[in-house]
């Protein structure tokens, strides 16, 4: 009846680096449903978003180095790069910057699978909270991956208002979470 | 877009969604190479980042995603083994001969040479497959027969089953849940609870398995050895749950958890 989450991501990492498969399994297990949520709203569509979870979960296989605590939590530092290379697959390009060596900073503890369906409904009950106009900019923005300019042009607002409005639904999501 | 000092906050979020051209991305790089302050802001962004992309609806993996997954990381090992070394060339003394003649013959060898180098390579690439699948026959074998032994001693009626804990270390809280979704019936015992203050409660919750809000499932303070239960709460009956999670809420209960998580327990897979 009771499964206990074993293994630090930094342990499971480094096991990683040994070539052991469970490792890497428990960290699929962990992380994919999020990977796969993440490319899933920004593609809207299951088989491309499997494709990009299943190269992202491959390539950490590969080269597990391309993530270390330096970066942040595993989990964070996933989420990024789920959502830039979903945007990357959704306009068929490579982007300018290299998104595995973003460095991630986020005190939030995702490992432990309670504590991340709580998160989940948290973040959730912010963003809902959030006017609507910041949400509508940072949606656009961050999973369907347009421009300020462009966003601008399909809201008929100035630049800047758009910058803000991005801007300012991350201000008021960090101090809610911080709070 | 950048200040005499800093980027901008607006253009530092653009540039962590990658929504910069590469002009006004290739500026800000300039400036992130020399300013740690702007790289640690930068690095706080995408953490933020990093909760917007958690506050999706969460979807279940499309039926076989890890299967698939494991025979990729899996197939891994058997099509890249590690290449034999190959032999080190043998310098032969040979008596001198006319010039033509002599290219002939080293021609003629160098022919063999190459042909029994590669049939000696590939030689020892499948001997050293077979040698990797004989082990890992091998080590099969073992797990099987130590999982049978395992088996053995775990379900014989006359193992003896004693519980061991520390002797000198504070006991950890530990609770139990017995959960049937289509009754919503649910049980639970805890132990080695600590003391709570008055105006507190430890209030138990459900985590639905479809990702909704956590449900509240009772309140309960511990006795003065540390056990508390909850015994068939109010909850709405065919919830199925991915974990528990126990917290520490003010004495009227709450209808969010309230973080830290002090006990928490997923529900395995398979449900058992």
């Amino acid at each position: 009846m009771y499964k206990s989450e074993v293994g630090s991501d930094k342990s499971l990492i480094d096991r990683v680096r040994t070539r052991e498969q469970q490792a890497m399994t428990e960290i699929f297990d962990r992380y994919s449903g999020l990977v796969y949520s993440v490319a899933l709203r920004v593609l809207n569509d299951s088989g491309h978003a499997e494709d990009v979870m299943q190269e992202i979960f491959f390539q950490l296989w590969r080269n597990p180095d391309s993530f270390s605590s330096s970066r942040g939590s595993l989990g964070a530092w996933l989420l990024v790069v789920a959502r830039n290379r979903a945007i990357d697959h959704l306009r068929q390009r490579k982007s300018g910057e290299p998104v595995d060596e973003a460095i991630v900073a986020s005190g939030v503890n995702l490992q432990n699978e309670t504590e991340r369906s709580i998160i989940i409904q948290r973040v959730q009950g912010i963003m809902v909270d959030l006017p609507r106009e910041q949400q509508q900019s940072l949606q656009m923005a961050f999973f369907e991956g347009l421009t300020h300019s462009e966003i601008a042009v399909k809201t008929g607002q100035p630049l800047g208002t758009v910058k803000t409005r991005i801007r300012s639904a991350l201000t008021s999501l960090r101090k809610r979470l911080e709070a | 877009m950048t200040g005499p000092l800093h980027i901008s906050q607006d253009d530092l979020a653009l540039y962590a969604m990658q929504r910069l051209s590469r002009e006004e991305s290739a500026t800000l790089r300039e400036h992130l190479a020399k300013c740690d302050e702007c790289r640690t802001e930068l690095a706080r962004l995408r953490g933020d980042l990093a909760m917007v992309a958690i506050s999706v609806d969460q979807h279940p993996l499309p039926g076989g995603a890890r299967e698939r997954f494991m025979r990729r990381i899996g197939s891994e090992f058997t099509e890249n083994p590690r290449p034999a070394k190959p032999a080190e060339p043998v310098t032969i003394d040979r008596p001198s001969r006319s010039r033509g003649a002599a290219w002939m013959g080293w021609i003629a060898a160098a022919a063999v040479l190459v042909v029994a180098a590669g049939l000696g390579f590939q030689v020892s690439l499948l001997k050293a497959r077979l040698h990797e699948r004989d082990s890992r026959i091998a080590s099969l074998e073992a797990s099987k027969s130590r999982a049978e032994q395992v088996v053995e001693v775990l379900t014989a009626p006359a193992s003896q089953r004693v519980l061991l804990t520390g002797t000198k270390t504070p006991p950890v809280p530990t609770g139990r849940v017995v959960y049937l979704p289509s009754q919503g019936g649910l049980i639970l015992q805890a132990n080695n609870l600590a003391p709570i203050p008055a105006g507190k409660t430890y209030e138990l919750w459900v985590i639905p398995a479809n990702g909704s809000a956590p449900i509240p499932a009772g309140l309960f303070r511990p006795d003065a050895a540390g056990n508390g239960s909850v015994v068939l709460p109010s909850i709405p009956s065919g919830i199925n749950a991915k974990a528990f999670g126990v917290t520490l809420e003010d004495a009227a209960g709450s209808k969010t958890p309230t973080a830290p998580i002090l006990l928490a327990g997923a529900v395995p897979e398979s449900g058992v």
